[in-house]
Protein backbone atom coordinates (compact mmCIF):
# COMPACT_ATOMS: atom_id res chain seq x y z
CA UNK A 1 0.00 0.00 0.00
CA UNK A 2 1.68 3.56 -0.60
CA UNK A 3 1.62 4.95 3.00
CA UNK A 4 3.86 1.76 3.76
CA UNK A 5 6.09 3.01 0.65
CA UNK A 6 8.59 5.89 2.10
CA UNK A 7 7.98 9.76 0.82
CA UNK A 8 11.06 10.78 -0.67
CA UNK A 9 11.40 13.58 1.51
CA UNK A 10 12.20 12.21 5.06
CA UNK A 11 11.55 14.18 7.08
CA UNK A 12 7.83 13.99 5.76
CA UNK A 13 7.23 10.33 6.71
CA UNK A 14 8.69 11.27 10.33
CA UNK A 15 6.31 13.89 10.58
CA UNK A 16 3.07 12.04 9.93
CA UNK A 17 4.74 9.24 12.24
CA UNK A 18 5.18 11.97 15.23
CA UNK A 19 1.67 13.23 14.02
CA UNK A 20 0.09 9.73 14.67
CA UNK A 21 2.09 9.20 17.55
CA UNK A 22 0.76 12.17 19.64
CA UNK A 23 -2.54 10.90 18.53
CA UNK A 24 -2.49 7.67 19.50
CA UNK A 25 -0.50 8.90 23.40
CA UNK A 26 -3.02 11.71 23.76
CA UNK A 27 -5.69 9.15 23.43
CA UNK A 28 -3.93 6.68 26.17
CA UNK A 29 -4.17 9.52 28.56
CA UNK A 30 -7.61 9.82 27.69
CA UNK A 31 -8.31 6.56 28.34
CA UNK A 32 -6.03 6.80 31.89
CA UNK A 33 -7.68 9.65 33.04
CA UNK A 34 -11.27 8.29 32.13
CA UNK A 35 -10.49 4.69 34.26
CA UNK A 36 -9.04 7.00 37.06
CA UNK A 37 -12.15 9.03 37.31
CA UNK A 38 -13.88 5.57 37.87
CA UNK A 39 -11.72 4.22 40.68
CA UNK A 40 -12.07 7.82 41.82
CA UNK A 41 -15.89 7.26 42.16
CA UNK A 42 -15.82 3.51 43.09
CA UNK A 43 -13.76 3.95 45.91
CA UNK A 44 -14.07 7.58 47.13
CA UNK A 45 -10.69 8.31 46.64
CA UNK A 46 -10.31 11.86 47.20
CA UNK A 47 -6.16 12.43 45.40
CA UNK A 48 -7.08 10.38 42.68
CA UNK A 49 -10.17 13.15 41.57
CA UNK A 50 -7.29 15.81 41.77
CA UNK A 51 -5.19 13.67 39.41
CA UNK A 52 -7.72 13.15 36.92
CA UNK A 53 -8.76 17.17 37.16
CA UNK A 54 -4.88 18.36 36.87
CA UNK A 55 -4.14 15.64 34.39
CA UNK A 56 -7.00 16.81 31.46
CA UNK A 57 -4.29 20.17 31.25
CA UNK A 58 -1.67 17.29 30.01
CA UNK A 59 -4.62 16.63 27.24
CA UNK A 60 -5.17 19.66 26.40
CA UNK A 61 -1.78 20.16 25.69
CA UNK A 62 -2.02 17.08 23.76
CA UNK A 63 -4.82 18.80 21.82
CA UNK A 64 -2.25 21.70 20.88
CA UNK A 65 0.15 19.56 20.22
CA UNK A 66 -1.43 17.75 17.30
CA UNK A 67 -3.18 20.62 15.84
CA UNK A 68 0.59 22.14 15.61
CA UNK A 69 1.56 19.26 14.47
CA UNK A 70 -0.69 19.16 11.72
CA UNK A 71 -0.56 22.76 10.56
CA UNK A 72 3.43 21.71 10.53
CA UNK A 73 2.59 19.11 7.88
CA UNK A 74 0.30 21.07 5.96
CA UNK A 75 2.26 24.19 5.43
CA UNK A 76 5.48 21.84 4.48
CA UNK A 77 4.58 19.17 2.78
CA UNK A 78 1.27 20.07 1.14
CA UNK A 79 0.40 16.36 1.75
CA UNK A 80 -2.89 14.38 -0.30
CA UNK A 81 -4.39 11.74 -0.72
CA UNK A 82 -4.28 9.33 2.32
CA UNK A 83 -1.53 11.83 3.74
CA UNK A 84 -4.31 14.75 3.64
CA UNK A 85 -6.41 12.43 5.42
CA UNK A 86 -4.28 11.63 8.20
CA UNK A 87 -3.87 14.72 9.35
CA UNK A 88 -7.54 15.80 8.66
CA UNK A 89 -8.56 12.63 10.36
CA UNK A 90 -5.77 13.31 13.71
CA UNK A 91 -6.64 16.83 14.33
CA UNK A 92 -10.74 15.95 14.70
CA UNK A 93 -9.85 12.78 16.77
CA UNK A 94 -7.70 15.29 18.87
CA UNK A 95 -10.31 17.48 19.03
CA UNK A 96 -12.96 14.04 20.68
CA UNK A 97 -10.25 12.73 22.79
CA UNK A 98 -10.02 16.37 24.69
CA UNK A 99 -13.84 16.44 25.23
CA UNK A 100 -13.47 12.59 26.30
CA UNK A 101 -10.98 13.75 28.91
CA UNK A 102 -13.19 16.87 29.89
CA UNK A 103 -16.32 14.08 30.76
CA UNK A 104 -13.56 12.44 32.78
CA UNK A 105 -12.93 15.66 34.47
CA UNK A 106 -17.02 15.77 35.19
CA UNK A 107 -16.56 12.36 36.86
CA UNK A 108 -14.09 13.21 38.64
CA UNK A 109 -15.78 16.55 39.74
CA UNK A 110 -18.88 14.50 40.53
CA UNK A 111 -17.09 12.03 42.68
CA UNK A 112 -16.02 15.14 44.45
CA UNK A 113 -18.78 16.37 45.74
CA UNK A 114 -20.44 12.94 46.30
CA UNK A 115 -17.64 12.46 49.27
CA UNK A 116 -19.20 14.95 51.31
CA UNK A 117 -22.58 12.54 51.53
CA UNK A 118 -22.83 8.64 52.88
CA UNK A 119 -21.61 6.30 50.25
CA UNK A 120 -24.47 5.17 47.88
CA UNK A 121 -24.65 1.19 46.97
CA UNK A 122 -25.96 2.52 42.95
CA UNK A 123 -22.43 3.62 42.05
CA UNK A 124 -22.36 -0.13 40.98
CA UNK A 125 -25.10 0.40 38.23
CA UNK A 126 -22.23 2.85 37.01
CA UNK A 127 -19.69 -0.39 35.78
CA UNK A 128 -21.42 -1.38 33.26
CA UNK A 129 -22.06 1.34 31.13
CA UNK A 130 -18.66 2.54 32.04
CA UNK A 131 -16.88 -0.69 30.50
CA UNK A 132 -19.46 -0.83 27.62
CA UNK A 133 -18.22 3.30 26.92
CA UNK A 134 -14.29 2.36 27.37
CA UNK A 135 -14.70 -1.13 24.92
CA UNK A 136 -16.07 1.69 22.27
CA UNK A 137 -12.93 4.19 23.05
CA UNK A 138 -10.22 1.20 23.25
CA UNK A 139 -11.60 -0.03 19.49
CA UNK A 140 -11.68 3.58 18.08
CA UNK A 141 -8.23 4.46 19.01
CA UNK A 142 -7.10 1.11 17.54
CA UNK A 143 -9.28 1.44 14.60
CA UNK A 144 -7.50 4.80 14.12
CA UNK A 145 -3.79 2.97 14.84
CA UNK A 146 -4.75 0.25 12.31
CA UNK A 147 -6.35 1.79 9.41
CA UNK A 148 -8.86 -0.85 10.63
CA UNK A 149 -12.18 0.85 8.82
CA UNK A 150 -14.58 -2.25 9.26
CA UNK A 151 -13.96 -1.46 13.42
CA UNK A 152 -14.30 1.87 13.05
CA UNK A 153 -17.86 1.43 11.33
CA UNK A 154 -18.82 -1.06 13.83
CA UNK A 155 -18.84 1.21 16.69
CA UNK A 156 -22.17 3.13 15.55
CA UNK A 157 -24.48 0.06 15.71
CA UNK A 158 -22.38 -1.13 19.17
CA UNK A 159 -23.37 2.51 20.92
CA UNK A 160 -26.82 1.80 20.61
CA UNK A 161 -26.21 -1.22 23.13
CA UNK A 162 -24.78 1.66 25.44
CA UNK A 163 -27.22 3.70 24.15
CA UNK A 164 -30.11 1.58 25.77
CA UNK A 165 -28.30 0.69 28.97
CA UNK A 166 -27.44 4.70 29.58
CA UNK A 167 -31.08 4.96 29.15
CA UNK A 168 -32.00 1.58 31.41
CA UNK A 169 -29.61 3.00 34.41
CA UNK A 170 -30.93 6.79 33.77
CA UNK A 171 -34.61 5.47 34.35
CA UNK A 172 -33.11 3.42 37.61
CA UNK A 173 -31.48 6.72 38.88
CA UNK A 174 -34.42 8.66 38.16
CA UNK A 175 -36.88 6.76 40.16
CA UNK A 176 -34.61 6.38 43.41
CA UNK A 177 -33.94 10.79 42.56
CA UNK A 178 -38.13 11.02 42.97
CA UNK A 179 -38.02 8.74 45.80
CA UNK A 180 -36.32 11.35 47.75
CA UNK A 181 -34.20 11.16 51.09
CA UNK A 182 -30.61 12.40 51.84
CA UNK A 183 -28.88 10.32 48.89
CA UNK A 184 -30.67 12.30 46.33
CA UNK A 185 -27.92 14.68 45.28
CA UNK A 186 -25.84 11.88 45.17
CA UNK A 187 -28.34 9.83 42.93
CA UNK A 188 -28.00 13.35 40.79
CA UNK A 189 -24.16 13.45 40.44
CA UNK A 190 -24.33 9.70 39.37
CA UNK A 191 -27.18 10.60 36.70
CA UNK A 192 -24.49 12.84 35.21
CA UNK A 193 -22.19 10.43 35.56
CA UNK A 194 -23.81 8.33 33.40
CA UNK A 195 -24.60 10.83 31.14
CA UNK A 196 -20.93 11.45 30.45
CA UNK A 197 -20.24 7.85 29.74
CA UNK A 198 -23.06 7.95 26.92
CA UNK A 199 -21.20 11.44 25.89
CA UNK A 200 -17.72 9.36 25.62
CA UNK A 201 -19.37 6.57 23.59
CA UNK A 202 -21.06 8.94 21.49
CA UNK A 203 -17.54 10.55 20.56
CA UNK A 204 -15.67 7.03 20.48
CA UNK A 205 -18.85 6.47 17.44
CA UNK A 206 -16.89 9.89 16.30
CA UNK A 207 -13.52 8.52 16.03
CA UNK A 208 -14.51 5.17 14.23
CA UNK A 209 -15.76 7.97 11.69
CA UNK A 210 -12.95 9.69 11.30
CA UNK A 211 -11.17 6.21 11.22
CA UNK A 212 -13.17 5.09 8.31
CA UNK A 213 -12.50 8.60 6.30
CA UNK A 214 -8.68 7.55 7.23
CA UNK A 215 -9.18 4.28 5.84
CA UNK A 216 -11.15 4.50 3.03
CA UNK A 217 -11.94 8.17 2.42
CA UNK A 218 -15.73 7.90 3.04
CA UNK A 219 -17.27 10.06 5.13
CA UNK A 220 -20.44 7.87 6.81
CA UNK A 221 -21.41 10.90 9.34
CA UNK A 222 -25.16 11.22 9.72
CA UNK A 223 -25.67 8.57 7.55
CA UNK A 224 -28.93 7.82 8.77
CA UNK A 225 -30.68 11.54 8.43
CA UNK A 226 -29.09 11.27 4.83
CA UNK A 227 -30.14 8.59 3.87
CA UNK A 228 -34.20 10.14 5.30
CA UNK A 229 -33.41 13.25 3.04
CA UNK A 230 -32.65 10.76 0.13
CA UNK A 231 -36.27 8.70 0.81
CA UNK A 232 -38.26 11.80 1.36
CA UNK B 1 -25.10 21.71 -23.01
CA UNK B 2 -21.16 22.09 -22.86
CA UNK B 3 -20.02 18.64 -24.06
CA UNK B 4 -18.21 16.15 -22.26
CA UNK B 5 -16.10 14.70 -25.45
CA UNK B 6 -14.92 18.43 -26.92
CA UNK B 7 -11.14 16.96 -26.98
CA UNK B 8 -11.64 12.78 -27.58
CA UNK B 9 -8.49 10.93 -26.66
CA UNK B 10 -9.60 7.78 -28.25
CA UNK B 11 -7.06 4.99 -27.96
CA UNK B 12 -4.20 7.05 -29.14
CA UNK B 13 -0.52 5.84 -29.50
CA UNK B 14 2.50 7.73 -30.31
CA UNK B 15 5.88 7.01 -31.71
CA UNK B 16 8.88 8.99 -31.96
CA UNK B 17 10.94 6.49 -34.55
CA UNK B 18 11.03 3.05 -32.97
CA UNK B 19 10.18 4.25 -29.93
CA UNK B 20 6.53 4.87 -28.24
CA UNK B 21 5.53 7.81 -26.50
CA UNK B 22 1.91 7.46 -25.65
CA UNK B 23 0.50 4.00 -24.95
CA UNK B 24 -3.37 3.59 -26.04
CA UNK B 25 -4.47 6.82 -24.10
CA UNK B 26 -8.80 6.81 -24.12
CA UNK B 27 -10.29 10.10 -22.05
CA UNK B 28 -12.71 12.31 -22.95
CA UNK B 29 -11.58 16.44 -22.39
CA UNK B 30 -14.74 18.31 -21.32
CA UNK B 31 -15.48 21.59 -22.64
CA UNK B 32 -14.84 24.89 -20.80
CA UNK B 33 -13.20 23.15 -18.03
CA UNK B 34 -9.31 23.03 -16.93
CA UNK B 35 -7.88 19.53 -17.38
CA UNK B 36 -4.22 18.93 -15.94
CA UNK B 37 -1.98 16.52 -17.32
CA UNK B 38 0.41 15.71 -14.45
CA UNK B 39 3.21 12.89 -13.94
CA UNK B 40 7.17 12.55 -13.90
CA UNK B 41 9.63 14.34 -16.61
CA UNK B 42 8.77 11.83 -19.63
CA UNK B 43 5.95 10.08 -18.99
CA UNK B 44 4.43 11.39 -22.13
CA UNK B 45 2.30 14.44 -21.03
CA UNK B 46 4.12 17.26 -23.02
CA UNK B 47 3.62 14.87 -26.27
CA UNK B 48 0.23 14.11 -25.62
CA UNK B 49 -0.68 17.86 -25.23
CA UNK B 50 1.51 18.83 -28.23
CA UNK B 51 -0.42 16.30 -30.13
CA UNK B 52 -3.63 17.83 -29.60
CA UNK B 53 -2.76 20.63 -32.17
CA UNK B 54 -0.76 18.38 -34.07
CA UNK B 55 2.46 20.18 -33.05
CA UNK B 56 4.53 16.83 -33.27
CA UNK B 57 4.02 16.72 -37.10
CA UNK B 58 7.32 18.45 -37.19
CA UNK B 59 9.03 16.11 -35.65
CA UNK B 60 10.84 13.68 -38.67
CA UNK B 61 10.01 9.99 -38.15
CA UNK B 62 6.63 10.29 -36.44
CA UNK B 63 3.77 8.56 -36.14
CA UNK B 64 0.34 7.72 -34.43
CA UNK B 65 -2.08 5.03 -33.61
CA UNK B 66 -5.40 5.78 -32.93
CA UNK B 67 -7.29 9.26 -33.03
CA UNK B 68 -7.82 12.60 -31.49
CA UNK B 69 -11.20 14.53 -31.96
CA UNK B 70 -11.65 17.73 -31.58
CA UNK B 71 -15.76 18.63 -31.36
CA UNK B 72 -16.30 15.67 -33.14
CA UNK B 73 -14.12 15.73 -35.94
CA UNK B 74 -10.75 14.26 -36.16
CA UNK B 75 -7.68 16.17 -36.29
CA UNK B 76 -5.77 13.36 -38.36
CA UNK B 77 -8.81 14.01 -41.11
CA UNK B 78 -7.19 14.55 -44.61
CA UNK B 79 -9.36 17.36 -45.47
CA UNK B 80 -7.97 19.38 -42.50
CA UNK B 81 -5.30 21.85 -42.69
CA UNK B 82 -2.88 22.14 -39.60
CA UNK B 83 -2.65 25.65 -40.18
CA UNK B 84 -6.90 26.03 -39.92
CA UNK B 85 -6.35 23.70 -37.08
CA UNK B 86 -3.85 25.86 -34.84
CA UNK B 87 -6.51 28.41 -35.84
CA UNK B 88 -9.12 26.30 -33.07
CA UNK B 89 -6.17 25.69 -31.09
CA UNK B 90 -4.03 28.82 -28.82
CA UNK B 91 -0.83 27.37 -26.92
CA UNK B 92 1.03 29.07 -24.70
CA UNK B 93 4.76 27.93 -23.33
CA UNK B 94 6.62 27.30 -20.30
CA UNK B 95 9.49 30.13 -21.20
CA UNK B 96 7.00 33.61 -21.97
CA UNK B 97 8.02 33.89 -25.69
CA UNK B 98 6.46 37.67 -27.12
CA UNK B 99 7.99 38.54 -30.44
CA UNK B 100 10.63 41.77 -31.23
CA UNK B 101 7.78 43.63 -31.70
CA UNK B 102 5.17 46.33 -29.83
CA UNK B 103 2.41 44.70 -27.62
CA UNK B 104 0.07 45.74 -29.81
CA UNK B 105 1.33 43.63 -32.58
CA UNK B 106 2.36 41.19 -30.76
CA UNK B 107 -1.62 40.57 -29.97
CA UNK B 108 -2.71 40.94 -33.64
CA UNK B 109 0.83 39.03 -34.91
CA UNK B 110 -1.57 36.14 -36.02
CA UNK B 111 -4.41 38.06 -37.42
CA UNK B 112 -2.05 40.36 -39.37
CA UNK B 113 -0.50 36.96 -41.07
CA UNK B 114 -4.21 36.30 -41.82
CA UNK B 115 -4.05 39.34 -43.95
CA UNK B 116 -6.49 40.98 -41.25
CA UNK B 117 -5.07 44.68 -41.09
CA UNK B 118 -8.49 46.86 -40.48
CA UNK B 119 -7.64 49.07 -38.03
CA UNK B 120 -10.48 49.01 -36.00
CA UNK B 121 -11.07 44.76 -35.51
CA UNK B 122 -7.22 44.82 -34.69
CA UNK B 123 -7.77 47.69 -31.89
CA UNK B 124 -11.06 45.65 -30.62
CA UNK B 125 -9.03 42.27 -30.81
CA UNK B 126 -6.03 43.93 -28.92
CA UNK B 127 -8.73 45.18 -26.16
CA UNK B 128 -10.46 42.47 -25.84
CA UNK B 129 -7.66 39.70 -25.84
CA UNK B 130 -5.75 42.08 -23.21
CA UNK B 131 -8.84 42.34 -21.05
CA UNK B 132 -9.39 38.37 -21.52
CA UNK B 133 -5.70 37.70 -20.27
CA UNK B 134 -5.81 40.78 -17.47
CA UNK B 135 -3.63 42.52 -18.60
CA UNK B 136 -5.39 45.67 -20.18
CA UNK B 137 -5.12 48.08 -17.19
CA UNK B 138 -1.62 47.07 -16.82
CA UNK B 139 -0.38 47.92 -20.69
CA UNK B 140 -3.48 50.23 -22.23
CA UNK B 141 -1.32 53.68 -22.37
CA UNK B 142 2.03 51.53 -23.35
CA UNK B 143 0.54 49.43 -26.21
CA UNK B 144 3.00 50.77 -28.74
CA UNK B 145 6.19 49.91 -26.82
CA UNK B 146 8.35 46.71 -26.83
CA UNK B 147 6.74 43.64 -25.30
CA UNK B 148 10.47 43.38 -23.49
CA UNK B 149 9.47 46.22 -21.34
CA UNK B 150 7.21 43.84 -19.17
CA UNK B 151 7.47 42.11 -16.40
CA UNK B 152 7.97 37.78 -16.56
CA UNK B 153 4.38 37.44 -15.61
CA UNK B 154 3.60 39.98 -18.15
CA UNK B 155 5.23 38.55 -20.56
CA UNK B 156 3.59 35.15 -20.00
CA UNK B 157 -0.33 36.88 -20.18
CA UNK B 158 1.18 38.50 -23.47
CA UNK B 159 1.55 35.41 -24.87
CA UNK B 160 -1.81 33.99 -23.51
CA UNK B 161 -3.30 37.49 -25.07
CA UNK B 162 -1.46 36.68 -28.42
CA UNK B 163 -2.90 32.72 -28.41
CA UNK B 164 -6.53 33.45 -27.79
CA UNK B 165 -6.61 36.79 -29.82
CA UNK B 166 -7.55 34.52 -32.52
CA UNK B 167 -10.83 33.20 -30.58
CA UNK B 168 -9.81 29.43 -30.31
CA UNK B 169 -11.91 26.46 -29.05
CA UNK B 170 -9.11 25.35 -26.88
CA UNK B 171 -5.91 26.62 -25.10
CA UNK B 172 -3.03 24.43 -24.78
CA UNK B 173 -0.55 25.20 -21.79
CA UNK B 174 2.50 23.69 -21.36
CA UNK B 175 3.96 24.60 -17.59
CA UNK B 176 2.95 28.00 -18.12
CA UNK B 177 4.02 29.03 -15.01
CA UNK B 178 7.62 27.39 -14.76
CA UNK B 179 9.33 30.71 -15.41
CA UNK B 180 7.36 32.80 -13.38
CA UNK B 181 7.63 33.60 -9.28
CA UNK B 182 5.05 32.92 -7.18
CA UNK B 183 3.11 36.12 -7.21
CA UNK B 184 2.88 36.26 -11.37
CA UNK B 185 2.26 32.28 -10.96
CA UNK B 186 -0.84 32.97 -8.81
CA UNK B 187 -1.87 35.49 -11.48
CA UNK B 188 -1.90 33.28 -14.40
CA UNK B 189 -3.54 30.37 -12.09
CA UNK B 190 -6.26 33.03 -11.55
CA UNK B 191 -6.35 34.08 -15.14
CA UNK B 192 -6.66 30.01 -16.22
CA UNK B 193 -9.61 29.99 -14.11
CA UNK B 194 -11.55 32.88 -15.44
CA UNK B 195 -10.77 31.62 -18.90
CA UNK B 196 -12.02 28.90 -18.57
CA UNK B 197 -15.79 30.31 -18.92
CA UNK B 198 -14.43 30.86 -23.12
CA UNK B 199 -12.26 28.37 -23.53
CA UNK B 200 -11.49 24.45 -23.08
CA UNK B 201 -7.89 24.41 -21.15
CA UNK B 202 -5.80 21.61 -21.28
CA UNK B 203 -2.69 22.75 -18.96
CA UNK B 204 0.95 20.21 -18.37
CA UNK B 205 2.18 21.06 -15.02
CA UNK B 206 5.00 19.54 -12.48
CA UNK B 207 3.20 21.69 -9.63
CA UNK B 208 0.70 19.10 -7.75
CA UNK B 209 -1.16 22.47 -5.89
CA UNK B 210 -1.17 24.63 -9.52
CA UNK B 211 -3.28 21.60 -10.93
CA UNK B 212 -5.49 21.64 -7.57
CA UNK B 213 -6.04 24.89 -7.89
CA UNK B 214 -6.55 25.51 -11.46
CA UNK B 215 -8.05 22.30 -12.90
CA UNK B 216 -11.08 20.32 -12.69
CA UNK B 217 -9.85 17.03 -14.08
CA UNK B 218 -6.46 15.56 -13.57
CA UNK B 219 -4.94 12.87 -15.61
CA UNK B 220 -1.95 10.95 -14.22
CA UNK B 221 0.43 9.59 -17.32
CA UNK B 222 3.46 7.54 -16.34
CA UNK B 223 5.60 6.12 -18.73
CA UNK B 224 3.11 6.91 -21.60
CA UNK B 225 -0.02 5.53 -20.39
CA UNK B 226 -2.84 7.19 -18.60
CA UNK B 227 -2.69 5.85 -15.23
CA UNK B 228 -5.92 7.37 -13.52
CA UNK B 229 -8.33 10.10 -14.84
CA UNK B 230 -10.40 11.69 -12.58
CA UNK B 231 -11.98 15.35 -11.20
CA UNK B 232 -9.32 16.84 -9.76
CA UNK B 233 -10.76 16.20 -5.96
CA UNK B 234 -11.10 12.58 -6.50
CA UNK B 235 -7.81 12.52 -7.59
CA UNK B 236 -5.82 14.37 -5.27
CA UNK B 237 -8.18 13.11 -2.13
CA UNK B 238 -8.70 9.34 -3.09
CA UNK B 239 -6.86 8.36 -5.89
CA UNK B 240 -7.48 4.62 -6.56
CA UNK B 241 -4.40 4.06 -8.29
CA UNK B 242 -1.48 3.08 -5.83
CA UNK B 243 0.84 4.88 -8.58
CA UNK B 244 -1.31 7.87 -8.67
CA UNK B 245 -1.17 7.99 -4.78
CA UNK B 246 2.49 7.69 -4.88
CA UNK B 247 3.20 10.26 -7.31
CA UNK B 248 0.61 12.80 -5.66
CA UNK B 249 2.01 12.38 -2.43
CA UNK B 250 5.95 12.35 -3.19
CA UNK B 251 6.24 8.72 -2.81
CA UNK B 252 7.77 8.22 -6.05
CA UNK B 253 11.43 6.67 -6.52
Amino acid sequence: MPQHTPHIIREFDQAMRGLADLVISMGAQARLNLARAMEALQQRDLDRCKVVIADDTEVDEAERAVDAAGMDILLRFHPVASDLRLVISSMKIAANLERISDHAVNIAKRARKMLAKPEVREVRLIEPVYLLADGQLQDALASYADRDSEKGRGLKERDQELDRMHKRVMAQLSQLLEEGGELSESYLHLLFVVRSLERVGDLAVNIGEDAVYLDRAEDIRHMKARQQDTDA
Amino acid sequence: MPREDFIAVDHFSFFYGAKQALFDIHMDIPERQVTALIGPSGCGKSTLLRNMNRMNDLIDGVRHAGDIRLNGSSLYDPKIEVISLRKRVGMVFQKYNPFAKTIYENVVFSLRVAGRNGRRELDEVVERSLRSAALWEEVKDRLHESAFGLSGGQQQRLCIARAIANQPEILLMDEPCAALDPTATLKIESLIRDLKEQFTIVIVTHNMEQATRCSDRTAFLYMGRLIEYGSTRQIFETPRQEETEAYISGRFS
